[in-house]
């Protein structure tokens, strides 16, 4: 046996008291965890496996001598062997080059990621378990849902209270104002608050059948104050010669005629929320982009809010 | 012939980059023209829309404000659908930004509107508590500048074939025709048609009397910038 054996086997023993150092004497070292025993075992296993590995690649470089048939090629005097593809590597070249082929055809074509695939594929799972846990959502939960959604959509203009900060949108604990009734009253109303074309027309095809004349200033500002009050107080005479024969006597709306006055309902909610609108303070623009459990969940908040 | 490479290594790395610069193109390159092509909705900015533009870089607001949606659930349900390369097609620069301290700005024309924005402006903290976004007053005051706007039409349609005064298809199959004018009075007039409209539906009497004056508020013109993206 010479030094390079001798020296081996105490580099072995070396690597392998080390390694019992560093994790026999640790909490939860050589105890029974199979995972910690494999990896110990794999480690005393490679270092035996490198150590005799190198051995015998140094003995041969001291004890080979070359030999062989030379090839014509010769680089600044450094020559090269005409050897025989070995078996096993000729063998890998021919499989990797079919992979290859493969992978360039069908592999990669595929099984390629794609950044938008995954996002489909995540709003597609969102929108099941979406669906599956809130499908039979109604009362008091469908409320609290919808004022996340109204704190998370709706608040930068309506405000955390759904007060409309002093004007700048409508506040929804109430129906509607004065204004925003005179506003639609002389301009009309085209906003698919019912989810169809229905036009309310303006004050120009606005009859008083009271009075069998068009509505005039004076009536308008009463009976806005009417509606605005929430169907109380004076003006009752115009409304009912005016504005019921769409929005009914008790200003309750019709179903695909006109929308409620008296308070908000789950539907106009949804359909303002698909169609946006435009009224006496300015535009809402549509929020077709919340989910139809989501426009239920806001309507059912802000009828809620605005009884 | 590989002899002659080996002994040539030069010309051998010549080859080699030859060789994957060739591939590099017919991979890249087709998809590249094919993505930056603007998509079916995406016109061309009008005179004041790009006059809002401008007032949009001079104020900075790309260093607080991105004009990206990443595909993430969470993103698109905040901001809207992801962003395509096509809908780019027409900014120069782009205005992508880096860092959100603000949010995303790529389709807010599509969830604010014009009065919504001249309270934010005034006040940021009146419609949003707590926002540590600054007021922008003086836009209140200051006049956008068309004829810069004019000249980087100008540009734009004679170098980079912006169709300018052509018809566009938008997403509900109707054509639109943003009008680029012939000289600096008619963009001036042109950019004061659109300001009209957009302050219509303003509040501020100063503005709504610039306007009816003809002059053009930076404010307007960045709100006519601000609705336009969608």
């Amino acid at each position: 046996m010479n030094k390079l054996y001798l020296g081996g086997v105490v580099f072995t023993a070396l690597m392998l008291l080390l390694t019992f150092l560093s994790v026999g004497t640790t909490k939860g070292g050589l105890n029974d965890d199979i995972v910690n025993m494999l990896a110990i075992a794999g480690a005393v296993a490679l270092v035996i496996i490198t150590v005799f590995v190198v051995i015998k690649y140094v003995r041969q470089m001291q004890v080979d001598s070359a030999s062989g048939e030379l090839a014509d090629e010769n680089w600044d005097g450094i020559g090269e062997y005409k050897n025989e593809l070995p078996m096993g590597w000729a063998v890998m070249f021919l499989l990797t080059m079919i992979w290859g082929m493969w992978y360039f055809t069908i592999g990669y074509p595929v099984n390629a990621y794609s950044q938008v695939g995954e996002y489909n594929e995540d709003t597609a799972a969102h929108n099941t378990k979406f669906e599956a846990k809130y499908k039979g959502l109604t009362g008091d939960k469908l409320v609290e849902m919808g004022e996340s959604v109204f704190l998370a959509e709706c608040k930068v203009c309506h405000g955390i209270n759904a007060d409309g900060i002093d004007g700048k949108a409508a506040n929804l604990n109430k129906r509607i104002n004065a204004a925003s009734v005179k506003y639609v009253i002389e301009h009309g109303s085209n906003y698919k608050l019912l989810g169809t074309d229905m036009p309310m027309p303006d004050r120009n095809g606005l009859f008083n059948a009271n009075t069998g004349a068009l509505i005039t200033d004076a009536e308008i500002e009463t009976v806005s104050a009417y509606v605005a009050n929430g169907m109380k107080g004076d003006g009752a005479e115009i409304f009912v010669g005016a504005c019921s024969s769409c929005h009914g006597p008790d200003g309750k709306g019709m179903e695909f005629v006109a929308p409620n006055l008296a308070g908000y309902t789950p539907a106009l909610v949804a359909n303002i929320l698909n169609n946006g609108k435009k009224g006496a303070i300015g535009v809402m623009p549509k929020f077709d982009r919340l989910n139809d459990k989501q426009k239920e969940a806001v309507g059912a908040y802000i009828t809620n809010i605005s009884k | 012939m590989f002899h002659w490479l080996e002994k040539h290594p030069f010309f051998f790395a010549v080859g080699v980059f030859v060789v994957i610069a060739f591939a590099g193109l017919i991979e890249i390159l087709p998809n590249f023209a094919q993505a930056s092509r603007p998509v079916i909705g995406t016109a061309p900015y009008s005179t004041l829309e790009l006059a809002g533009r401008h007032v949009y870089i001079k104020n900075s607001c790309n260093a607080c404000h991105s004009q990206l949606v990443r595909p993430f659930k969470s993103e698109t349900d905040r901001y809207g659908h992801y962003s395509l390369s096509g809908e780019y097609a027409y900014d120069r620069p782009f205005l992508w930004g880096s860092k959100r301290t603000g949010p995303d700005l790529m389709r807010v024309g599509n969830y604010r509107t014009t009065d919504w924005h001249e309270n934010h402006m005034k006040n940021p903290a009146s419609v949003v508590p707590g926002s540590i976004m600054p007021a922008y007053k003086w836009l209140f005051t200051n006049s956008a500048d068309v004829d810069t706007v004019y000249a980087e039409q100008l540009t734009v349609a004679k170098h980079f074939a912006v169709p300018y005064n052509q018809e566009v298809p938008m997403k509900d199959g109707s054509v639109k025709n943003v009008k680029m004018a012939n000289s600096v009075a008619e963009a001036r007039s042109l950019a004061l048609e659109e300001a009209k409209v957009v302050a219509a539906d303003m509040k501020d009497q100063d503005v709504k009397d610039a306007v009816a004056r003809g002059e053009i508020p930076e404010i307007v013109a960045l709100i006519a910038y601000m609705n336009s993206l969608k």
